[in-house]
């Protein structure tokens, strides 16, 4: 593996809510662009593993919070483009305002008063 | 999880190539541009490729995420394990034909039976909200089962009283025919006078026009009709214009002010295709007149519970106010969907679950083949066993291969089902047929049977499905080392003799079942009913009155015109008619107070059955006079009112003394009413249904009474049929506005009388037949099976100096013990279940010594015949040819 010390592996459970507000930010991205979106906002300290990055994305197929279509990138390669649906957006509503309030809690209890 | 993902998964799982190819590709362009990337960032281009390559891990495990993800794996696998089991059963067609077959019998005689309680107690009234509609009706507080129809002035202080029911309504009990003339040829239809609320109380509006007012309710006002859509389409053409149109009823204008919709169906007795409004009658005032059905919507917010609360309270109130009237009497309020069906529910329930022996023994034929070939199947499961795949896999398997033979089965038999209820049809007894306020004219296979029939298939397939799969697996290990056959473990089928005797004892049920209900209605037709039904033509007229129920007759000159018309026809012997035809389900009673009796008060006031006929009645129908004479010619109206009396009616009121010359009026003590002269006795028929014990009864001559419908009866000197004709036209002369309708033989009426009894008796005959025919082979295939799997052992005896006849005797001793013990579970099943036939049986008890002998003798008689067939062929085992073949 091409893994250099700085680089982290995401936690489980965390991708998918990656996943979502990745492509809230965009119209629509392919797996590949997904990967590299994530990398490259957390500073190339969180490295998506392909092997996690497919299975997640049927999983929120699965769910219906994010939908597929076949289009063509600019370099006109078939590709699937994933986007996310209105009740993704409420998932991601939720799961963020649960990684906040867990997150506070955390550091409450962590960092020197 | 959305619909959007539902779908994305079922979609998925359907297409799963699809799905794979699609993950393929995207993984193919995810490591091309990574390779890319690694190039643009300075590696070579082989590097590049390689490490792209790499990074994506094992493809096959992302693709199994994927799939876990993305799609139902589990529906994949029953795809899978459906396709093997076609696979399989397609290679063994012979097996699979005897299981669907037999399966179908089963399943289609269960559909049929399911279908016929669907169709009539099952099925919704037509109206809307039909659990919010309910009847009322008039109890004694001391007999609250018992529910009789009720008088306009008692209803009138119910409605006025009650606040749970949006709206009431009554209507005419009886109804009658009505007589359409006019342009067409006359004809008599079922017709009802109702409350302008009735229409309100059923929900239902009209398609064209109106329906009644409550001013139309009063005499004068109510030469108004509304027609059913039927009878619109049928006698008016369908006519648009129909409404505001003038129509002769009754030889009197009536004019059309609405029609109903095609869906509005009402049926209480008869399906009613006319309604007028209930234009009360001088005799409707009275009390005591009780001849209404009254219906009800409860209020949106009312349960069933504070209605029948709330008109107790009316009721004892009723009771205080009218003592003479009332005393003794309360009000029960009845779900609509509940009138007349209780009875009839656990007739059919009951048919249902014999029905069922009738599966279970199909199921256990099945799971008896499935045995055989899971033996010979041993290998196979052995060598997969030993592949790795898992216990649950393997029963999986064995149970979604029963389950696709169940399903074949059940989709077979909706096939022999849909035959089946058209078959029946026909043969749907009155009391199936008239089930108040449904319409019976079609047995469908609808959603309800589909639901019905899947559950049923899906339940036979784990039921015979679960035991040979698990035994089979539990076998399956120490088969495979074993290799061979020895005659060790299960060789005498100690699990297939047992589903033996099962199907033995369920089939005993079911035969012990059919054969009492053909000794009851065999008993029940030589009841003698106190009449000659032979030879005697009946036709129904309807003769309206001004007073409805208590005469004059509208045609004071019918029975004359009987006579001297219909009595001359040549062959015609004796001629008459009578208001309420003897076993055709009619009736009537009044109260009466006897002469020189004391005054028994409101509570004990004697009563009888009543009718009225014209001369010659007992002459007609065979009816044995006691003593006195008939009636004559001479009573007419203007002579003085006599009766003629039961034998019961005599014996109770004048055990010691003659009858002839005595007096007794109708109603109570203090009513005013002409005296009646008893003229003559006859001896008791059983009016009311061969089983039922004769009770008082008297009759009064048509033209001193009336009655608003009439059955004339014509006893003839051949053929009955033969007279239809003649005698039609003999009564147009009579009474050319009222046409007579249901022509029928007095031996019909009386052969019908025994048909809620005969219906069950034919399915219960059929199932029988169906029970015994499966054990039959569900006998010869396990003694079968049991003489190849013995045949080493029987090779043995032989060789050991065993003659053919020890060996018959072995067969057939071995399966004549199972088939004894089944029997002796079959009796004791028998009696103690049969009892829910209760009041179906007539003379005879459920556990009938002599019944249950003969059909214990039937199926062992059976049994061995089953069981000769294959122990002939062990007989002739080869002792050599026997023991080099183990």
């Amino acid at each position: 593996m091409t893994r250099s010390p700085d680089r982290d592996d995401i936690p489980p459970g965390t991708l998918e809510v990656l996943i979502l507000k990745t492509l809230t930010r965009h119209d629509r991205l392919h797996g590949f662009e997904i990967a590299e979106s994530i990398q490259a906002r957390s500073d190339d300290v969180l490295t998506v593993e392909e092997g996690s990055l497919y299975p997640a994305l049927q999983r929120l197929l699965g769910k219906g919070w994010i939908s597929d279509t076949w289009g063509r990138t600019p370099e006109n390669r078939r590709a699937r483009y994933y986007r996310v649906t209105a009740a993704g957006r409420r998932q991601l509503d939720r799961e963020l305002e649960r990684y906040h309030r867990v997150a506070r809690a955390i550091a409450r209890v962590l960092l020197p008063a | 999880m959305t619909l959007r993902g539902l779908w994305h998964r079922l979609r998925s799982t359907i297409r799963l190539g699809r799905f794979d190819d699609d993950l393929a590709d995207e993984m193919q362009l995810h490591v091309e541009l990574r390779a890319e990337k690694l190039r643009r960032e300075g590696l070579s281009p082989d590097e590049a490729a390689r490490v792209a390559q790499r990074q994506f891990g094992r493809r096959l495990a992302v693709r199994e995420h994927s799939r876990d993800a993305g799609t139902f794996v589990w529906l994949d696998a029953l795809r899978q394990d459906i396709r093997y089991a076609l696979r399989t059963l397609r290679r063994s067609p012979g097996f699979t034909a005897a299981a669907v077959v037999t399966l179908a019998l089963g399943i289609g005689a269960n559909t049929t039976m399911f279908s016929v309680m669907n169709a009539t107690v099952l099925q919704r009234p037509p109206y809307p909200d039909p659990e919010r509609l309910a009847t009322l009706w008039r109890i004694q507080t001391k007999d609250p089962e018992n529910i009789n129809i009720v008088s306009w002035p008692n209803f009138h202080d119910w409605r006025e009283r009650s606040r749970t029911f949006a709206s009431l309504a009554i209507l005419d009990s009886a109804g009658r025919g009505y007589n359409l003339t006019g342009a067409s040829e006359p004809e008599q239809v079922p017709g009802v006078r109702v409350t302008a609320s009735f229409f309100t109380v059923l929900g239902v509006a009209p398609m064209l026009g109106r329906t009644f007012t409550v001013d139309e309710e009063q005499p004068g006002a109510d030469r108004v009709v509304v027609l059913s859509y039927g009878l619109w389409k049928r006698r008016y053409g369908a006519d648009p214009t129909i409404v505001g149109r003038t129509i002769p009823i009754d030889s009197r204008p009536h004019v059309v002010v609405g029609v109903m919709p095609e869906s509005f169906r009402f049926r209480l007795g008869s399906e009613r295709e006319l309604w007028v409004p209930a234009g009360w009658t001088k005799g409707d005032q009275d009390r005591t007149a009780n001849s209404f059905v009254a219906i009800g919507r409860l209020r949106s917010d009312a349960a069933l519970a504070q209605a029948q609360s709330e008109l107790d309270t009316i009721g004892r109130a009723l009771a205080d106010e009218y003592p003479v009237e009332n005393g003794g009497t309360s009000v029960r309020v009845v779900p609509l969907v509940d009138v007349g069906t209780a009875r009839l529910r656990s007739t059919l329930l009951l048919m249902l679950g014999i029905v069922g022996f009738v599966l279970l023994i199909a199921c256990a034929n099945v799971a008896n083949l499935l045995l055989a070939r899971a033996a010979s199947r041993a290998r196979e499961l052995g060598i997969r066993s030993a592949l790795g795949a898992g216990r649950g896999r393997i029963v999986r398997q064995l149970l979604t291969e029963s389950v696709v033979l169940a399903c074949a089965g059940g989709a077979t038999g909706l096939l022999l089902a849909y035959s089946g209820t058209r078959a029946l049809l026909p043969l749907l007894p009155a009391n199936l047929r008239n089930v108040p306020f449904r319409t019976v004219d079609r047995i469908p296979i609808d959603g309800g049977v589909l639901a019905f029939t899947s559950a049923v298939a899906l339940g036979c397939g784990l039921l015979f499905g679960l035991a040979p799969a698990l035994a089979s697996f539990r076998s399956s290990a120490p088969r495979l080392q074993e290799g061979g056959r020895g005659f060790t473990g299960d060789s005498k089928g100690r699990l297939r003799y047992t589903l033996v005797a099962s199907e033995i004892a369920l089939t005993l049920v079911v035969l012990a079942g059919a054969a009492v209900m053909v000794v009851s209605v065999a008993r029940l037709l030589r009841v003698d009913p106190g009449l000659d039904p032979h030879n005697v033509l009946v036709l129904e007229m309807s003769a309206p009155q001004e007073d409805l129920y208590n005469g004059p007759p509208g045609n004071p000159r019918l029975c004359q015109g009987l006579r001297e018309q219909v009595g001359s026809v040549p062959g015609v012997v004796a001629v008459s008619a009578i208001a309420h035809l003897p076993l055709s389900g009619a009736g009537a009673g009044r109260g009466v107070t006897i002469e020189n009796q004391p005054d028994p008060g409101p509570r004990n006031q004697p009563g009888a059955g009543y009718t009225v006929a014209c001369p010659d009645l007992l002459k007609t129908l065979g009816i044995t006079l006691a003593a006195g004479r008939e009636f004559t010619v001479r009573d007419t109206v203007d002579a003085p009112g006599v009766v003629l009396v039961n034998e019961t009616f005599a014996r109770r009121h004048w055990p010691t003394q003659e009858a002839v010359g005595k007096r007794f009026k109708i109603g109570r003590y203090d009513r005013d009413a002409p005296w009646l002269t008893i003229v003559g006795v006859f001896k008791d028929i059983r009016h009311n249904g061969l089983d039922t014990a004769p009770v008082p009864s008297f009759i009064r001559p048509y033209p001193q009474a009336g009655w608003p419908f009439i059955s004339i009866v014509v006893k003839t000197s051949s053929a009955p049929e033969t007279f239809i004709a003649p005698v039609k036209r003999a009564l147009t002369v009579i009474e050319s506005e009222r046409p007579v309708s249901a022509v029928r033989t007095m031996e019909d009426v009386v052969g019908r009388s025994v048909s809620s009894r005969r219906f069950p008796m034919l399915l219960l005959s059929g199932f029988a037949v169906l029970a015994l025919v499966l054990a039959a082979v569900g006998i010869a295939g396990v003694v079968g099976y049991s003489v190849v799997q013995r045949t080493p052992e029987i090779g043995v005896r032989i060789a050991l100096g065993a003659q053919r006849r020890d060996v018959l005797r072995l067969i057939l001793g071995h399966s004549l013990a199972w088939t004894l013990g089944g029997i002796a579970v079959g009796v004791g099943g028998a009696i103690g279940l049969l009892r829910l036939l209760g009041s179906l049986l007539y003379d005879v008890k459920a556990g009938d010594p002599f019944v249950l002998g003969a059909v214990s003798a039937i199926l062992v008689g059976v049994a061995l015949a089953a069981s000769y067939v294959p122990a002939r062929r062990a007989m002739r085992v080869d002792a050599v040819t026997a023991l080099r073949q183990s």
